[in-house]
């Protein structure tokens, strides 16, 4: 011990002491720059076009690939797709989170919470491709679902491969996400509060309207733009349950690395994604602060 | 206290919730032990077949023991280096805090389909891409926020008064990070390397750009074969990460407590 702790005298005297914090931090700091590299190059092969003779990029710089992408009304189309998808996914996974909250922060029973709880952190370790195939078992022209219907004599439909069936996987995956932002802004709410509006003559509907959503507004709009940035940059959801038809930003710039080998395009839509995705980070972080995630023990 | 229609619909809507986010897992699990060559429902029989097919398949068994690999590179990488930013973070007066969190946080705030292509495009470059360990790299990478905040939180928590106590008793700085801070942190520290190897374990997407016909991982090898078909043992494949997650769900139980994730901050 007194041995390292001479060392460390000597590779780091105390003079050196107002920097520790900064040696302590180098690694992770180098560590996420392997994605401000990945962006550095990402943003260079956007630049050069693919030659159709040669398959090679082009040598020179040049913006095309950033006008195919605009003047093209196939990615207008899978573009408008993802952003309405995005839409209808925040909408109804708040219309389920805030009740589902509500009702596990209010709870009087420790035993509920619980199993409220586990039910929401379940899902998220077992990883998005085993729980988009539950889905497709479950939803397929066989599955539990169509059996159900017909027991009511509903003859099988195609649930699966289409738009909507895209919007329920994506609901189904971010539910524990909008929750978990959701519940401790809901916790921040005083019960008083809600008896006071009772007291004065409101109904459930006019507190829940009037206290409740109000005082829950940060935490609601947090969810929502966190909920929105990743169903927009989905890819499992659109590729298994879309089945190919319903294709996503994230879908469009896999197949151009991985099918039509235009590495220059797939990085054009890529940086245009990521740039995206950081207006809605830099609306997050604004109205909340950097400390969003409780990062740093700020007292 | 509450009125009887709000308990009704908000008991509904719970219901339902519960039912999207379970039915999915039961079914699955159900599924593995169907004794029918396709999946159906319900399930006719009981049957270990399936289990006994996979335990035995090559493909399978090699995508499982890389995905180990790449979780266990992951958690190599991540552990110390989130741990030291964690301290550093909580302990440390460092100018230009904020601007230093919302860079740290880049891995949450830049899309994984970017994150992911960025990467593939790096390794490429370097000539390490077709390896597998900078995988674990990478999923170190992307998830690297969980423990610098899961770190940061324990150390928050802990009183500085007794690193001070100990230094004044003589610790020499080696002494008092190691016999003192470091203890104290420890379960934010453990909590942290949990979160990291599980979700190394079940990544997909960044996995997906990485991986080739020679390194691909369980995550990856369920979707390239759902894909083609879906059969039972592809369910019994599935049911494993359903075992790890119970036993994640259950360990951070044990070790955090779950309500710590409903306190407002």
């Amino acid at each position: 011990m007194d041995a390292l702790n001479r060392t460390l005298d000597i590779v780091w005297p105390a003079r050196m002491m107002p920097y520790t914090g900064w040696a302590l931090l180098m690694p992770a700091l180098l560590l996420v720059g392997l994605l401000v590299l990945g962006l550095f190059q990402m943003a260079d092969s956007s630049l050069h076009t693919l030659d159709r003779s040669t398959f090679l990029p082009s040598e020179n710089y040049t913006l095309e690939n950033y006008r195919t992408v605009v003047e093209n009304a196939t990615y207008g189309k899978i573009i408008w797709r993802s952003v309405l998808g995005a839409v209808l996914t925040v909408f109804f996974t708040l219309l389920l989170a805030l009740p589902y909250s509500y009702i596990m922060v209010r709870t009087s029973s420790s035993a509920v919470r619980k199993v409220l709880l586990v039910t929401l952190f379940l899902p998220f370790f077992i990883g998005q491709v085993v729980r988009a195939y539950g889905l497709l078992i479950i939803l397929g022209t066989t599955g539990v679902a169509n059996n159900a219907l017909g027991l009511v004599g509903v003859e099988p439909i195609r649930l699966l491969f289409n738009f909507p069936a895209v919007v329920f996987g994506l609901v189904q995956y971010m539910l524990p996400f909008a929750v978990l932002m959701l519940a401790p802004a809901l916790t921040a709410i005083p019960r008083e509060t809600e008896t006071a509006a009772a007291s004065l003559g409101a109904n459930w509907l006019q507190s829940f309207r009037h206290v409740v959503i109000p005082m829950a507004k940060p935490g609601l709009i947090g969810a929502g733009l966190v909920v929105g940035t990743l169903a927009l940059t989905d890819f499992a959801m659109p590729a298994m349950l879309g089945g190919g038809s319903q294709d996503f930003i994230a879908n469009a710039i896999y197949d151009q690395f991985f099918r039509t080998a235009d590495q220059g395009l797939g990085a054009a839509l890529a940086l245009m994604l990521v740039v995206l995705g950081s207006v809605f980070v830099a609306i997050v972080i604004s109205i909340f602060g950097a400390g969003t995630l409780g990062m740093g023990g700020k007292k | 206290m509450t009125a009887v229609s709000q308990r009704f619909l908000f008991w509904t809507i719970v219901w339902f919730c519960i039912l999207i986010l379970s039915v999915p897992t039961i079914i699955v699990v159900g599924a593995s032990f169907t004794t029918a060559n396709m999946i159906s429902f319900p399930p006719e029989g009981f049957t270990f077949r399936w289990y006994e097919k996979i335990a035995l398949a090559r493909d399978l068994q090699q995508a499982f023991i890389r995905s180990l690999f790449v979780s266990t590179v992951c958690l190599i990488v991540s552990v110390p280096i989130g741990t030291l930013a964690g301290l550093a973070l909580a302990r440390f007066r460092i100018r230009f805090a904020n601007l230093v969190q919302v860079y740290l946080l880049l891995p949450f705030t830049i899309p994984l389909i970017g994150s992911g292509i960025g990467m593939m495009l790096i390794f490429g470059e370097w000539r390490i891409l077709g390896s597998l360990w900078p995988i674990g790299v990478a999923l170190a990478v992307i998830n690297l926020p969980f423990i610098i905040w899961s770190v940061s939180s324990a150390a928050g928590a802990l009183d500085s008064d007794l690193e001070l106590a100990a230094s004044s008793c003589g610790a020499g700085r080696f002494e008092t990070f190691w016999y003192v801070t470091l203890p104290g942190v420890m379960p934010g520290v453990i909590t942290g390397g949990l979160l990291m190897f599980v979700l190394a374990m079940s990544e997909f997407l960044v996995s997906l750009l990485l991986t080739d016909a020679r390194t691909v991982t369980l995550p990856v090898q369920i979707y390239n074969n759902i894909r083609s078909i879906i059969t039972p043992d592809l369910a019994a494949v599935s049911s494993v990460f359903v075992v790890i997650a119970l036993f994640a769900v259950w360990l951070l139980d044990r070790l955090v407590g779950l309500e710590i994730f409903l306190k407002s901050k």
